[in-house]
């Protein structure tokens, strides 16, 4: 279990780059990144020689989170202002501009199936559902808020949402806020189901192991990542090593490994079954803002405020 | 049978008398002998077999009688019997004088042998025989150099005179020419062959000294024969034996000092040598025993010297240190000079040091130093006393040389690293791991101890990797092993549990339950506790928290592991979990200055002012306001307490400031180099204003800071940072904001982003500012303040390019899409602001929000008339190249018709021609001016214009400058205020937001040339709206340097940077911790 620096592109960007995501295979290309930064701009890359395919405009204020549709066909960008903007990925034609104000726009992600779009809404304590055909928001699944609290409390704010993952079932989807609490709710029902405790810092990202509905992985500012069993409401295990905040998680698509990335300029590989740290990427030069596993596994990419994207290979 | 005859007087008859058959009473021979006038030869052969026969009184009756005045009278003519018997007196005198131990008698025998002597030599004063007797009585004295001159009278008048030569051989001897002596005693031989067995003795010694060992021997060798019985041979060549330092030499040489006590239990060299012999044996009675006699049979300095050194070590060995110290001194009291006899001064140093008598051991080692100045042990010992004397340097020095004679000697490098270990870590690392590579080569164990000390050393170096393997040797094999594999073992633990993760011992029970056994030996606890603090600083805090709780489950007293776990959680933000900790630590022991230092720190970041002073004032009178911790804990609570209050009460705010700067400067004293205290000191005279003091203060701070792992100070980066801010370096502050940032946060601290954000406001580097504010938003989403600065940021961008003269139509199109963005910022805020999800005022926003639309509104216009603008320009330009064109072709034209025809014409044509191209020019000119590239130097244009207005305005008087300055201040104002979180309402804020609107709506009623005009507006403008808040005017200056520091210094930022000061504290709080174990482990080795 080891990754392997196979290419990196410095200054991809003009600025830092604080999102990325593989966006998958159609019948008439292979996968491609997607990269969102803080110079209003989102980038297409093909993977296997880091070339630029296309610069699509359009955001104002730094993009902060991308994602990609399972099919590969449309992907989604968000950045500071709080849109979403929605579009075809091998044309660039929009497709949608997605605002629910005053709901802020944080980590995105769509259901396995495709048919619907999470968003973390920031201050609205919130996590947004659109549905993908006819772009409408179809739901708000709102963290209740703690009882004796009144609606003037400033701690309200604590439940600001920043991250969001669903389950690999599409049955299930946790989210991620300032305070460190984790939520998780039945989006069959569209109820909240019960938090999950550990963190007291940001929590950043959040993902799902693809192998095993019940387990997730959370990132936070407390320099840990925490394993949880998200049904069972339990703690699995607790890693430490980052020396600072965490700020990005990702599973293998094999369920033996995450990887994380963090403000400590580190690339982390971890292995599932040693609960440890085996492999530790210092290529970039600042914080590193996103990891992610290709979805068919073998590839892992990093992007940093070094302005740089590195491309690994895992295996 | 011998027989002497006497002859009967006046007859031929003599009396027989046989020499065995000698009468008891010596009167019988006597009266025998003056009746018959006997020969007086004959009187001394008598008196010599009396001698002979141990009968001493009776010898010395016969040759007192022999020598009295009558026999004088009667035997006058008869000198050399006389003479004889006179000197037989006197050697008798002489030996009883020389064997007697009493001081007075002593003086008295020889007082009287000296008469006899002297009586013999005035019969004849030539006579050899009384000269050696003399010169023997001399030497007996003691008195060396006179008996040479008595032998040398002799030796010149009979160069053969043996006893003469025996005597100058033994002065020769005692002066210590033995090959002199040597000389002496082979002519005596030589002369008197078959002489007895003590020449052969004095060869063999001569010998010996002279390092011929071997002829020594032989020499002690025919003595013997010669004499079996003679003691002084026999104990020569025990001692010999002894010396040859071999199992069987030491057995015949012990046979041999033993025949020699048999023969003569008297013998003080033997009874030495068998006491020592006894020492070594162990049989410690023996040793008094003999040591005892051998003092009461000799009175030879040496001798006894070498008595009472057995007597000490034997009572030393025994730990009767008074009694030993005593001998000790007995002996040392019996040399002469020290290098005779050194080992009783090293006795004496050693119990001295024992019994803690640190000035006299020194000067006693001192003394062995003088004769072996590189003996290990001896320097070492004398390191310890240095050391115990507080004279570092000096026992340095002494150890340094120990372990540079002998490389092998581990103690003599643990010794050095433990002394270096405060001074010099470097070298205290390379002895200890010299001591360790001895050891392990040695085959020994490695003391804990020394492990750890390496393990420390190496982690306070940075060198962690190091340290851990270091730590891991010190701890060996382990329960702790097993725990910390025991992380890849599933512990589920309930979720909502979680929180008490680091409480939790269930870890252990359950081990325990497995039928392992939990189990920590007490001298491996603070290795553990170091080695999970290194695991802390590497980041591993879940096996660093396992390790404390595994301390914690064997010990429970062991407040340190509660606080460090009580850390984690803190800077996990887990405060609940961090206060019940600090709690538990309380429980152990209520007054632990810094389990009360934390918990203040806790306390106060949940906001509770008023417990967290009295926990820090109960911390410091904990330690008698010693702790500078404590002490500096409650001068940032005064610090803060001054800035916090939102009222500004300026009296309240001074005392608080003095209060303070009498705290820090407390510190100070009492620790002149605690960079927190002078940081503080330096933050306090900033605030006063004193910022070249302050700027030398902090710059100091930093230097110093710069070098420990344990030492980590942004806040004086920051400080820094904020001086020269203040005093208008901005791109020194800038770089500084940002080195700190990336040195001490990983980028990852917003507050500071927020810092550079203001720098580039004020430095009107408006898209740095903004970018910097997208990356605090981005770092602290929910932190909405940073999105009203940035709407602000935005709004003050574009405001500025729409009153600049000349701008081009991207410049403004640009404006206008900021202007979208702080409209849609400012929007978001105040429909958020409806959840109260932020403290602002929603009235506030949307003054902003209109502002900006208008700003917009007006933009747009800009944007059209700067496109049309921009469009003229093309179209003109076009037309003029088209012109030109055409002009070009007629031209060709007309040059090709009429070049030939019209030669006249030519030079009317050329000077059309020219002026065309000029007109080409000036066109050319005119794009080139709406062109970005000649955008600076239109804006200084503008810059100077506006200086030419300032001017004018001065001159117009002193109360417009004024009024300028603060219409200027309304941007900082606001700008201040949005960093508060709880906005208040000012009027002269919305007033400057008017101050926008106003001119600028002016600028929409006028046309394009009105860029001029507008200046002057605005300068009317802010004329006017600063008669509003006149009275504002005379603080500003103030208020400005205040709120310069003052970002770093309100309350929310302020707390931060408690917390960072703290935190810093609690980590050097470690070191001091990781100190005192260091020094427990020295004490350790000191027992040993």
């Amino acid at each position: 279990m080891k990754f392997a620096g196979l290419k990196s592109v410095e200054n991809a960007h003009e600025e830092s780059v604080w999102a990325v995501t593989w966006v998958p295979a159609t019948e008439t290309r292979p996968a491609l990144l997607l990269t969102g930064s803080l110079d209003e701009t989102v980038k297409l890359w093909r993977p296997d020689d880091m070339q630029l395919e296309r610069t699509n405009t359009g955001h104002c204020l730094g993009v902060v989170s991308v994602a990609a549709h399972p099919s590969g066909i449309i992907a989604a960008s968000a950045s500071l202002d709080s849109f979403v903007r929605v579009f075809d990925v091998d044309t660039n034609a929009s497709i949608a501009t997605l605002e629910a104000s005053p709901s802020e726009v944080w980590q995105m992600q769509f259901d396995p199936k495709g048919t619907t779009l999470a968003v973390a809404g920031g201050g609205s304590a919130s996590v947004k559902l659109w549905d993908t055909a006819t772009w409408n928001l179809i739901a708000t699944l709102s963290i209740p808020r703690p009882e004796g609290l009144k609606p003037t409390d400033k701690s309200s704010s604590k439940k600001f949402v920043l991250s969001v993952a669903w389950s690999p079932d599409g049955r299930r989807i946790a989210c991620g806020s300032m305070d460190g609490t984790i939520s998780v709710f039945d989006v069959t029902r569209a109820k909240f189901l019960h938090h999950l405790e550990g963190h007291f810092m940001p929590v950043r990202s959040l993902v799902y192991s693809p192998v095993d509905p019940r387990v997730l992985f959370s990132a936070s500012d407390d320099t840990h990542v925490h394993m949880y069993d998200a049904e069972g409401k339990s703690l699995v295990t607790a890693m430490s090593g980052h020396a600072s905040w965490v700020l990005s998680v990702d599973a293998s698509p094999d369920g033996a490994a995450i990887t994380t990335g963090s403000s400590d300029r580190t690339v982390k590989l971890w292995d599932l079954n040693m609960r440890a740290a085996m492999q530790s990427m210092t290529n970039h030069t600042d914080q590193v803002w996103g990891v992610s596993f290709r979805p068919l596994g073998g590839r892992v990419v990093s992007v940093s405020d070094d302005k740089s994207i590195s491309l690994y290979e895992y295996s | 049978m011998a027989c002497v005859y006497i002859p009967v007087q006046n007859s031929e008859e003599e009396v027989r008398v046989a020499l065995d058959q000698l009468p008891r009473d010596a009167s019988d021979i006597l009266d025998i002998l003056k009746a018959e006038q006997a020969p007086l030869d004959l009187w001394l052969i008598i008196a010599r077999e009396y001698f002979k026969q141990g009968k001493v009184e009776q010898f010395r009756q016969i040759l007192e009688e022999g020598s009295s005045p009558e026999i004088d009278e009667y035997y006058a003519d008869v000198r050399y019997e006389r003479i004889a018997i006179l000197n037989a007196l006197g050697v008798y005198y002489t030996y009883l004088g020389k064997i007697e131990t009493k001081q007075r008698e002593k003086e008295e025998h020889f007082i009287l042998a000296t008469q006899y002597y002297n009586k013999a030599s005035r019969i004849d004063m030539h006579e050899p025989s009384t000269w050696v007797g003399k010169g023997q009585l001399l030497l007996a004295k003691g008195e060396v150099e006179q008996a040479s001159s008595a032998f040398k009278i002799v030796l010149e008048a009979d160069r053969d005179n043996v006893p003469a030569l025996l005597g100058q051989a033994c002065v020769e001897f005692n002066r210590g020419r033995y090959s002199d002596s040597l000389e002496f005693y082979k002519r005596a031989l030589q002369v008197h062959p078959s002489c007895p067995g003590a020449i052969r003795l004095g060869i063999g010694l001569c010998r010996y000294k002279l390092g011929q060992l071997g002829k020594a021997r032989q020499a002690f060798q025919r003595a013997l024969q010669l004499d079996p019985e003679n003691v002084e041979a026999l104990v020569a060549l025990a001692v010999m034996d002894l010396q040859a330092n071999e199992a069987a030499g030491i057995r015949k040489g012990m046979e041999k000092m033993q025949r020699a006590f048999e023969i003569y239990p008297y013998c003080a060299m033997a009874l030495n040598y068998l006491a020592n012999h006894f020492f070594f044996t162990g049989q410690h009675f023996l040793v008094e025993q003999l040591t005892e006699t051998a003092l009461a049979v000799t009175n030879h300095g040496p001798t006894k010297s070498h008595s009472y050194y057995n007597l000490a070590r034997s009572y030393h060995s025994k730990g009767d240190y008074e009694k030993a110290g005593l001998y000790y001194m007995a002996s040392v009291k019996e040399i002469n000079k020290p290098h005779e006899f050194i080992f009783p001064y090293y006795g004496l140093g050693q119990v001295q040091l024992k019994l803690g008598d640190f000035r006299s051991a020194l000067t006693n080692f001192e003394k062995v130093l003088e004769i072996y100045p590189d003996n290990c042990e001896t320097l070492k010992a004398l390191g310890h006393i240095y050391v115990q004397l507080g004279q570092i340097e000096k026992a340095q020095e002494l150890l340094r040389k120990a372990a540079k004679i002998d490389p092998r000697d581990a103690q003599a490098f643990i010794d050095l690293g433990e002394l270096l270990i405060s001074s010099d870590t470097g070298a205290a690392l390379d002895a200890f791991k010299t001591a360790r590579t001895l050891l392990k080569k040695a085959g020994e164990e490695v003391p804990i101890e020394v492990l750890n000390n390496i393990g420390v050393i190496h982690f306070e170096k940075g060198e962690f990797e190091s340290a851990h393997q270091s730590f891991k040797d010190a701890l060996g094999d382990g329960i702790w092993l097993t725990l910390l594999d025991s992380k890849t073992k599933t512990n589920v633990i309930d979720a909502s549990a979680s929180m008490l993760q680091f409480k939790d011992m269930q870890l252990f029970h359950r081990f325990e339950n497995d039928g392992n056994h939990v189990e920590l030996p007490w001298n491996k606890v603070t290795v553990l506790f170091n080695l999970a603090r290194l695991l802390e600083q590497i980041h591993d805090t879940v096996a660093a928290s396992v390790l404390y709780r595994l301390i914690l489950f064997k010990h429970q007293d062991y407040v340190d592991a509660y606080l460090r776990l009580a850390a984690i959680a803190k800077a996990r933000n887990n405060l609940q979990l961090s206060i019940e900790l600090v709690n538990e630590a309380l429980k152990v022991n209520g007054k632990y200055p810094n389990a009360l230092s934390m918990l203040g720190d806790l306390e106060l970041k949940n906001d509770d002012w008023v417990k967290a002073k009295e926990t820090f004032r109960a911390a410091s009178d904990a330690t008698d306001g010693k702790d500078s911790y404590a002490t500096l804990s409650l001068g940032n609570w005064n610090y803060f307490a001054a800035l916090r209050n939102e009222k500004r009460a300026p009296k309240l705010e001074a005392t608080h400031l003095e209060k303070a700067k009498e705290l820090y400067t407390r510190v100070i004293v009492q620790h002149t180099s605690n960079l927190y205290a002078a940081n503080g000191a330096g933050v306090v005279l900033a605030e006063k204003g004193q910022f070249d003091v302050s700027k030398d203060l902090f710059t100091q701070v930093q230097e110093a800071a710069s070098g420990s792992v344990f030492v980590q100070m942004p806040d004086v980066w920051i400080n820094l940072a904020h001086v020269y801010f203040a005093q208008g370096n901005f791109a020194l502050a800038m770089k500084m904001y940002q080195n700190c940032l990336r040195k001490f946060y990983y980028n990852t601290d917003a507050q500071i982003l927020l810092y550079l954000a203001r720098t580039h406001y004020e430095a009107e580097q408006w898209q740095d500012c903004k970018k910097s504010l997208l990356r605090a938003i981005h770092l602290a989403p929910s932190n909405y303040t940073l999105r009203f600065d940035a709407g602000v940021a935005m709004q003050k961008f574009s405001a500025s390019t729409l009153q600049k003269t000349r701008r081009t139509a991207d410049e403004v199109r640009s404006t206008v899409a900021e202007l979208e963005n702080a409209v849609r910022v400012f929007s978001h805020l105040s429909a958020a602001s409806n959840l109260h999800l932020h403290g602002f005022d929603e009235k506030k926003i949307n003054t902003h929000v209109e502002y900006c639309k208008h700003l917009l509104d007006a933009a747009k216009i800009h944007r059209e008339a700067a496109e049309r603008e921009e469009q003229q320009n093309r179209q003109r330009q076009e037309a003029a190249r088209q012109a030109a064109l055409a002009e070009e072709a007629r031209r060709k034209a007309e040059e090709q018709k009429k070049y030939l025809l019209e030669k006249r014409k030519l030079e009317d044509e050329q000077k059309r021609l020219r002026q065309q191209e000029e007109h080409f020019q000036r066109v050319k000119e005119q794009w080139r001016s709406s062109t970005p590239a000649s955008k600076r130097r239109e804006r200084s244009e503008n810059d100077d214009d506006e200086v030419g207005h300032s001017e004018k305005r001065r001159r117009k008087g002193g109360k417009r400058r004024k009024k300028d300055k603060s219409s200027r201040s309304h941007y900082e104002t606001e700008y201040a205020e949005a960093d508060m979180m709880d906005y208040r309402e000012e009027p002269e804020d919305e007033d400057a937001s008017m101050n926008y609107r106003e001119p600028i709506g002016q600028m929409n009623d006028q046309d394009d040339d009105v860029e001029e005009n507008a200046n002057d507006r605005l300068a009317a403008a802010g004329l006017e709206d600063s008669d509003v808040d006149d009275e504002m005017a005379p603080s500003i200056t103030a208020a400005r340097r205040r709120r310069a520091l003052s970002e770093s210094d309100d309350d929310e930022p302020f707390e931060r940077q408690l917390r960072d000061n703290t935190d810093e504290l609690q980590d050097s709080d470690g070191e001091l911790r990781e100190n005192d174990h260091k020094s427990n482990g020295g004490a350790a080795l000191d027992d040993d």
